[in-house]
Parts: structure tokens; sequence; C-alpha cells
């Protein structure tokens, strides 16, 4: 349809200003924190013009917070390393295990198939601290407790449901005669799920590699309970700035852009391997 | 160089039956078209030929050996499908090439090229799938099915979603394509024309059973049963219920109050049945007569160079008669006499629905 | 009278970022009262959103649509009196097939006993009689067509406009579906435009046939017209079937008239006398012209141009034989039998007089005689 009257068009240019606004102000303004110290923060009425300092961010990376009552040690970029390890470890686990699994759902129909997958599902509705009451108690029986491997295994309730299902349905929408003619020019099924089926659901695999790694990323429960100060994520660690002698906002808002940055990195990547992906087209008809 | 057997080959899904005790032999260098309504079991029968699902029972044999149990990529098949399939991320000329270096085959790039040529898509070979037309996407996959120069040949549908102009001409080029490499080809289509053109012999599907097995010109001119004969010619033949009657040994019956002699039968009257002429053996004329149904043109539909009238008999039943261009039509509500020749008229049993008695219908040169 | 009028219509598709796309141009078309009109063409040439324009669905970007003296293109679609079968049916799910078709009806606030009466009467013509209590979503695709054209058709309306009315059809029903809604359209003098991309079923329901391509009217005439004296090289290959045989001459002169090689072994000659001054001057100025002529035209098993066979395929009621010739394929189509097997030499006979010749800027410039 054509929008062509002048009208309508400064209108919706208006209306999208006004969403981008609405939307990107907490991220604008926590970046613009970032470069304050706590005292300009804090100061009535707020103002947009001021001196910026890097202190936020050298107390991070130092890992010296000071405070008004003395200096504090903080391991912020620990944390922050732990964030990538732990992510990162669980998404790739949950990529080789779920993708497969996606695969056979999608393709083939078997005795309580549905039921399985559904069941997988539903670990996402359980609490979390409900869940995490008896398995710290495991945790501790097996040694689990406080290392990277637990945590990643435990990462998996939030990773696996999310790339199983988002997955399955786009193995779902490509045409098995696709597949059927790759096998039928002389190649296994297995070749047949990585030079075909793979590469072809590409995009969506990416799409929920990369949910999966955010939602991992943002996740404090698991974390809080099963990991000591070492093995612990950004998300836990952030639990440091809130001191006896108050809140450090500056440094809180620069431990966010630091910890936004990679998911943020992540997300413009596949944002264009997505679109490059779905723009492969043709796979249906 | 194989033959391809299927021995009463049956497949249930849930409540349908698509396949019902199926048996087919198809020769080496041999065009079998499967044709039937949709739903009939086409698609399946391929299917369990290219082992996509087994059959629940029977055998299919290529070249005298069993290929229940192989996997697909084992049973020496190539296929092209309704909806090209092609491989999106690859490039036509890897598409074609796949099953060669698949096999490991030598000269993989002089073959791609050769039947690139036969099928006139050297100059797209470079070209991602979205970047074909339907006609080229179909001749890519066609290239495909028929580089490994396989022992079975199977097309689904193959021309279903291409252009009128382009089914035409693959119409003319496929039976010298397809015989080229002496693979026992099975064609399956919805469309009696392209199976008539292009088959040795058509296998009719009704509801996963085998109807008929016959030579194009056979199966027009005796088709086996009363849905066979509706399956086969456009427009669709004509029927009427009557109840013949035997004099001097020969058959007659009355159609909207005409008395019309049939050369169908042996001469006994066989009770209740369908009787069906094909529109092209009706003659309309304004003369009455005995032997003429009296009717009343309803409307007047041109069609492949044939004027096909819509006729309403005078006992309120529709006929359709397709006439050459040229001859004399009249006009729509214009009252007219019905003929045919009595060698024209087929006869099917109205319980079973299988034609009754040997057909005299076969005219032309 | 002229029922529908369309003048100087243009439609321009504009998006952003993309050149704009100019999908009619410059249409004029006038539809009598009681014409059945085919829009004939391929996909994208422009017959989908001449239809959508005279509904109302689109905006023209030019030009104006009157029907019956009015001017219709500026009123909303409801108030066109116009009906129209879609060629996705889009029937209304919770409705069953007799609240479908009875839907206008209704509205229009008829007496419950003519609707009951109309709705069975159109039922029957398209025989879903026994499915009137079923819902949209029960019944296949074939019957969802039927019920479609009935719902536009049971309706009063000064134009019916019909997308794709019967290509979902079961085959075994099109031929006499296609009589009786012309018949029925006849009886009641209804003016009706249907888009097609199927020439059979343009031939066979149409009393005019429109053919576009680049959304640019072709040629708007009878189907024996478009047949006999097809305006240019496009509607001569794209109507017929098979489409016309095609074939490159080279125009020498020879004794008063021309002789037109196809090769060394091929040629016609033609004029002399009664040969038109015009086509007299494009012969003379181009040494080369095309030429077709019909499949059916040809005369198999006599003549003196030899072919060697491709392919005979027998279709029941007529053969198609196709034929090499130097080179060049040579279709030809006859009622009969032929007996020819591929590789071997059949004589074809083609005759001037059967002959169209195509100028070089593809407008026809002579028409094969009719016989």
């Amino acid at each position: 349809m054509e929008h062509s009257s002048l009208a309508g068009r400064i209108f919706r240019g208006a209306a999208l200003t006004l969403i981008l606004l609405f939307f990107m102000f907490p991220i604008v303004w926590i970046f613009l924190m970032s470069f304050q110290t706590n005292e300009q923060i804090l100061r009535i009425p707020p103002r947009i013009l001021f001196e910026p300092t890097l202190s936020n961010y050298e107390a991070l990376i130092s890992g010296q917070l000071r405070t008004a009552a003395g200096n504090l040690q903080i391991s912020f970029m620990r944390n922050l390393f732990n964030s990538v390890v732990l992510s990162s470890a669980a998404v790739l686990l949950a990529l080789l295990l779920g993708v497969p699994a996606a695969y056979a759902f999608a393709r083939f129909k078997f005795k309580l198939g549905e039921t399985i997958a559904f069941t997988l599902l539903s670990f996402r509705f359980a609490p979390p601290l409900l869940v995490l009451l008896p398995l710290s108690l495991y945790y501790q029986e097996l040694g689990l407790n406080d290392t990277y491997f637990g945590i990643v295994w435990v990462y998996q309730l939030i990773a696996l449901p999310l790339i199983l299902w988002i997955v399955r349905g786009y193995f779902e929408d490509i045409s098995p005669d696709i597949e059927h003619a790759y096998r039928l020019a002389g190649h296994s099924w297995r070749e047949a799920f990585t030079h075909i089926a793979v590469p072809l659901a590409g995009p969506g695999i990416a799409a929920a590699g990369l949910l999966s790694f955010i939602f991992c990323w943002n996740n404090f429960v698991f974390a809080l309970i099963l990991a000591s100060a070492d093995k612990q994520p950004v998300t836990v660690g952030a639990l440091a700035f809130v001191t006896a002698s108050g809140i450090q906002y500056g440094q809180i808002a620069a431990a966010i852009v630091l910890s936004v940055t990679p998911t943020l990195l992540l997300a413009l990547y596949a944002q264009r391997y997505l679109v490059e992906g779905l723009s492969l087209g043709a796979v249906k008809g | 160089m194989a033959r391809l057997e299927i021995k009463s080959v049956s497949k249930t899904f849930g409540a349908a039956r698509p396949a019902d005790g199926l048996s087919l032999a198809v020769e080496p260098g041999e065009i079998v078209a499967v044709f039937g309504p949709s739903g009939s079991g086409k698609t399946v029968l391929l299917r369990m030929i290219a082992g996509m699902f087994e059959p629940d029972d029977g055998d299919i044999l290529v070249g005298g050996r069993s290929v229940i149990g192989a996997p697909p990529e084992r049973r020496g098949i190539g296929m092209a499908f309704q909806n090209f399939a092609l491989f999106p991320h690859m490039t036509a000329r890897d598409n074609i090439a796949s099953g060669l270096r698949a096999k490991g085959g030598s000269d993989v790039a002089g073959r791609v090229a050769a039947i690139s040529r036969l099928l006139k898509i050297e100059h797209v070979l470079g070209h991602a799938p979205r970047e074909l037309s339907n006609g080229q996407k179909q001749r890519t996959a066609l290239a495909r099915a028929l580089v490994g120069n396989p022992d079975v040949l199977l097309l689904d549908d193959p021309l279903r979603n291409v252009d009128a102009k382009l089914r035409y001409e693959m119409r003319l080029e496929l039976p010298n394509l397809l015989r080229r490499g002496a693979a026992a080809v099975l064609y399956v289509t919805q469309d009696y024309r392209e199976a008539m053109a292009i088959a040795d012999r058509i296998a009719v599907l009704i509801d996963g059973r085998l109807a008929q097995v016959a030579t194009p010109a056979d199966i027009y001119a005796q088709p086996a049963s009363v849905a066979v004969a509706r399956l086969f010619g456009d427009p669709t033949i004509n029927l009427a219920e009557v109840t013949p009657v035997a004099e001097h040994g020969a058959l007659s019956a009355v159609i909207a109050g005409a008395k019309m002699r049939l050369g169908a039968g042996d001469g006994a009257a066989p009770g209740p049945c369908w009787l069906g002429v094909r529109p092209e053996d009706l003659a309309i004329s304004s003369v009455s007569g005995e032997d003429a149904i009296p009717a009343r043109i309803l409307a007047i539909t041109p069609m492949h160079e044939k004027a096909v009238l819509l006729l309403r008999l005078s006992d309120g039943t529709e006929w359709l008669a397709a006439l050459p261009p040229d001859a004399p039509l009249g006009a729509a509500d214009d009252a007219v006499f019905v003929r045919f020749a009595p060698e024209a008229a087929m006869l099917f049993d109205r319980a079973t629905g299988l034609r009754i008695g040997p057909s005299h219908r076969l005219k032309a040169a | 009278m002229d029922m529908l009028e369309l003048r100087g219509i243009d439609k321009v598709y504009r998006s952003r970022g993309k050149p704009p796309v100019h999908a009619v141009r410059a249409l004029d078309m006038m539809v009598e009262k009681g014409e059945i009109v085919a829009l004939l063409g391929s996909s994208g040439c422009g017959k989908t959103s001449t239809l959508r324009m005279i509904a109302g669905f689109e905006d023209v970007s030019a030009g104006s649509i009157a029907l019956g003296g009015r001017r219709i293109h500026e009123l909303p679609p409801a108030r066109r009196k116009v009906a129209m079968a879609f060629e996705g049916y889009s029937l209304y799910p919770p409705l069953t097939v007799r609240e479908n078709i009875a839907f206008a009806l209704k509205s229009a606030q008829l007496p419950r006993g003519e609707v009951t009466r109309r709705v069975d009467a159109i039922a029957r013509l398209v025989e879903i009689e026994d499915i009137l209590d079923s819902y949209p979503r029960a019944i296949s695709g074939g019957q969802q067509q039927r019920v479609s054209l009935a719902r536009a058709l049971v309706r009063d309306a000064d134009l019916y406009l019909l997308d794709e009315p019967m290509g979902q059809l079961e085959p075994q029903l099109r031929a006499v579906l296609r009589g009786r809604i012309k018949s029925l359209l006849a009886e009641r003098g209804m003016t009706a435009i249907f888009v097609t991309h199927d020439q059979t079923e343009a031939s066979a329901l149409a009393d005019r046939i429109a053919v576009m391509e680049g959304g640019v009217l072709q040629q708007f005439a009878s189907e024996k017209e478009l047949k006999s004296r097809p305006a240019n090289l496009f509607v001569a290959s794209f109507i017929g079937e098979p489409p016309m045989n095609l074939l490159d001459v080279e125009v020498t002169r020879s004794d008063g008239g021309f002789r037109l090689s196809v090769s060394s072994d091929m040629s016609f000659t033609i004029g002399g006398t009664g040969l038109d001054r015009a086509v007299e001057q494009v012969l003379s100025a181009t040494p080369q012209v095309r030429i077709g002529i019909r499949p059916q035209k040809i005369t198999v098993g006599t003549g003196d141009v030899r072919v060697k066979v491709i392919s005979n395929q027998w279709l029941g009621d007529q053969s198609h034989i196709a034929g090499d010739c130097g080179g060049r394929m040579l279709i030809a189509v006859t009622p009969g039998r032929v007996a020819a097997r591929p590789g071997g030499i059949v004589p074809f006979a083609l005759e001037p007089r059967h002959l169209h010749i195509f100028g070089p800027d593809g407008v026809c410039i002579r028409h094969a005689e009719v016989s």
C-alpha cells in the first residue's frame, strides 16, 4: 500500500521518534550515568551536561571499589569472564544436544514423542527456587557444587527447551522432499542432516542460540546458590555494589554497560547473519 | 538396465489404505504413467519405491533384487519432485552434481555439462535455485534425477508447477529424455493428456487399487470401468442410465425417448447399465428421426480447437458434444437432434461399474 | 450500450527503496451489457490489478471507470454494485455453505422464501446441494471454489467479477459447469469479467478475450479472431494449444511476388496479385520477417516439407506430431492417428494461404486466409 500523504508521513515520523525515545531512554541514561560520579548522579535536578569521568570503569577494571567508607575489593572482571564462559558453554552444550533432538521431534513420529517434547518444555514452568533446594543437596553429594560444569549443567534447564522448541519449528518448515532428494542422490541420513537440514535451519539455530545465550547470561538464582565467589557471573557479582555505605550507582551503570556489551555485540553480529539466512528463501516449494 | 517389479504391495495409514495389493512391473526403457484422481495413492506408491517408508505387505524388486529394508541411497533410484526439492543453498551445478560426487564418480563436470546441455540449462548452472524460473527449476530437478543413470526413475507430477507453455514443451521432450538411460520409469500425473502423451503404458490408480494397466490408446478406447472412462477425455464421457434390450441379436436402449442402437456387448441383454458415449462421438443435426435424441443447446464453449456444446436431452439429462470447429453448430437455445454410431456406445454394469462385452470403438486410422 | 468503460487506466505500485512497478498502462476497454469478457495473461501481466481496480480494492493511478453510466472509481467497493468471486475463495469460516451464499441476499433484506429459492437454484447449478449445511473447512478445494462462484452469481449486481473462477474445479465437472454458467449468464443478461491464465477457460466462457502482457492490452477480440487474426507476435504465440509454429524467413523478390525462404529446401511464394500494398511495402523494405502457421493447419502425410519425427503423441481425440525440420521444430495437430515413429521421416504440407506474416516490430502484417 502507498502512504504518500504528507500529513501521514509526518505523523508516522513523530510516532516512531516517540517510541524510540521511550524504549531507548533507560539504555541511554545508564550509558550517561556510567560516566558520572555518584554525586553527579544524585544531583537534583539531573543534568544532561556534565564533566565525564572514567573513574567508574577504572574501578571496575582494577577491582578497587572506592566508597565513602574506604576501598573494597571486587572481582567484576572475574565475574564477567565467568558469565562468558558459563553462558557460551551452556549454549554450546544445549545446541549439541538440542539440535539433533529437535530434528528427531520434527521428522519422526515416535511413541511418547509429543509427551517427551512437552515435558522438556515444562521444565521452564518450574519455579527455579523449588528445583534448587533439592538440587543443591545432590550437587554437594556429587561434588558438583561450585564447579563450572555443575552450573553449565543446570543452565540446560534454561537453554535446552528453548533451542529444542524453536529449532524444531524451523526443521518442520523445511520440505522433507529436499532431504529425500539428497538421500536418493546417494547420501546417508547423517549427511542429509548435516548438509541439508542444519544449514537450512541455520537462521533458526542462530536465533535460538542467541536467545538462550541471553537467558543464560541474565540468570541469577542458579548461580547465586550453586556457585561461590570465583565462579559467580556478573548478575550475582553485581550484589557487591550494594555496600554498607550506600549504593555505587556510577559503578553499577558502568558494570551494566560492560556486561551488556558482549550480548549486544553478539546480537548485532547474529542479526546480520539472521537476515542473510532468512533471505536464503526457496526452502519451500 | 533393471526391471522394476512391485508385488502385491499394501500400505495402511490409520483409516486410509493408499495401497491395496498393488502389482505392477516396469521394463527397462519403459515409461509407465501412474494416473489417478488426487488422493488415490500415487505419491504413496512412489515413496515406498524410493524407500521413504516401507510397505506393510508385499515386495519391491529392482533388477530382481528386493529393496525392502534398503536405505533410499542404496536403491539405485533417481527421483524428481512436484515441488522441485532443489537444495536451496547450492547452485544448480552442485544440485545436479551432488549424486555423482556422493558416489565418487569420475568426470563429474563432464557429465553435468552433458545433461545440462540436453535440458538446455547450461547458462544457469551457476545460479542458486531462488534465481531460477519455475521452468528452469524443473529442468534442474530433472537433470539431477537423470544424471546418475539410475536403474529406476520416479517422477512425481514434475510438470505440475510449470506454466502451460512449458508443460507442453516438456511433454514433447520428456519421452526421449526419459528413455535415454533405459531406466524403468514411473511417472505420476493428474493430467490424463500428459499420461497419454508421455507413457508407453498407463496404470490407473483409484482408491489404492489398480483399475487398469494398458497402453494409452487401449485405455481410451476400452476403459475397464466407468470410473476409468470418466478419468480419460476432456470433456468427460457422457453417461446415461439404461436397461438395454436385445432384438435380433442386436442391443438397443431408450435414451430420452429415442431408441438407440448399441454396438457393445455380445448381443445378450446385460441388465441395468451405464451407457457411455464420448463427446467427440456425438453428431448434431437439425433433422429429426427415430434414431436421434431430441435435445436443446444450452451453451457453446469452444475448447482445444473444437466446439463443445452443452446439451439438455428431452428428459433433462445434460450431455456434452465436442464437434470439429467447421461443423455446423447452431446457437444456444436451438433445438437439435443427437446421434451416435452404435459402435461408439460403451456399456458398463450399473452394479460393478465394469465394462461389458468387447468394444468396437476402435475408430481413427 | 457500454456497460463498463475503462478509460486511460494506469496503475503504478510504489514501494520505498524499489523502483515503481507499472502494472497497467493506458488501458481502454469497453464492455457491453450482457457480455462475458476474459482478462487473459500470464502472472504479472496486470490482469488481476485491473480486476481489483474495477472491484475497488485498488485505487486507479490515472484514468476513470464507469459502470452503467455511473463513475465508480472513487466509490468504496460496497457501493459499486459489483459481485466478486475471489481466487482464494474467502468463504466465511463460521458460516455454513448455505449461509455463505445467502449472506449478501440477507443483508439486502430479501424475503426469506426468495433467499431459499435462489440459493437452492444456484446450488443445483454448481452441484453443491448435498453440502449446503457443511462448513467451508469440511469441504474440498473444488467444492469451496464452487461455493465461492455460487456466492457471487446469486447476487444482483451490475457486474460480476470472477478471479480464476474454475482453476481448482474437478476435471470431470469443468466442461459441464462452464456450459451451465455460460448459459446462466446469457439467460439473465449478466455482464461478467473474469481473470484467468488458462486460455481453454477463456475461450470456453468468454464472448471476448482481452489478452494482456506487461500491463498493456495486446488485443481485445473474440476467441475466433484472436486465432485467425492475431494482432502481433505475442498474441500469436500465446493463443492456441499448442501455440503457433513460428519461423524466421528471408525475403526475396520473385516474379511480381515474394519468396519467403526458411531454408534452401523450404520456401513459400506469396503475392503477385492480391497482395496488400502495405504488406508489399514492408516485405520490400525488410530482408527478414517471421511467419507463423497454426499446428492445426499443417497437413500430415502429404506435402513437400520433410520432417524427422521427434514425437508422435495420441491423446485420444487428436495426434500431436513434433517434427524436426533443419533444426527447427514444427508441431502439427491432426484429429486422427498417424503412423509415424520417432526418428522416421514424414511429409508435412504448409500452404502459403495459411501463413501469418509478422513485421520486424512484431505486428502482424498479413493474416492467414480464413478457410
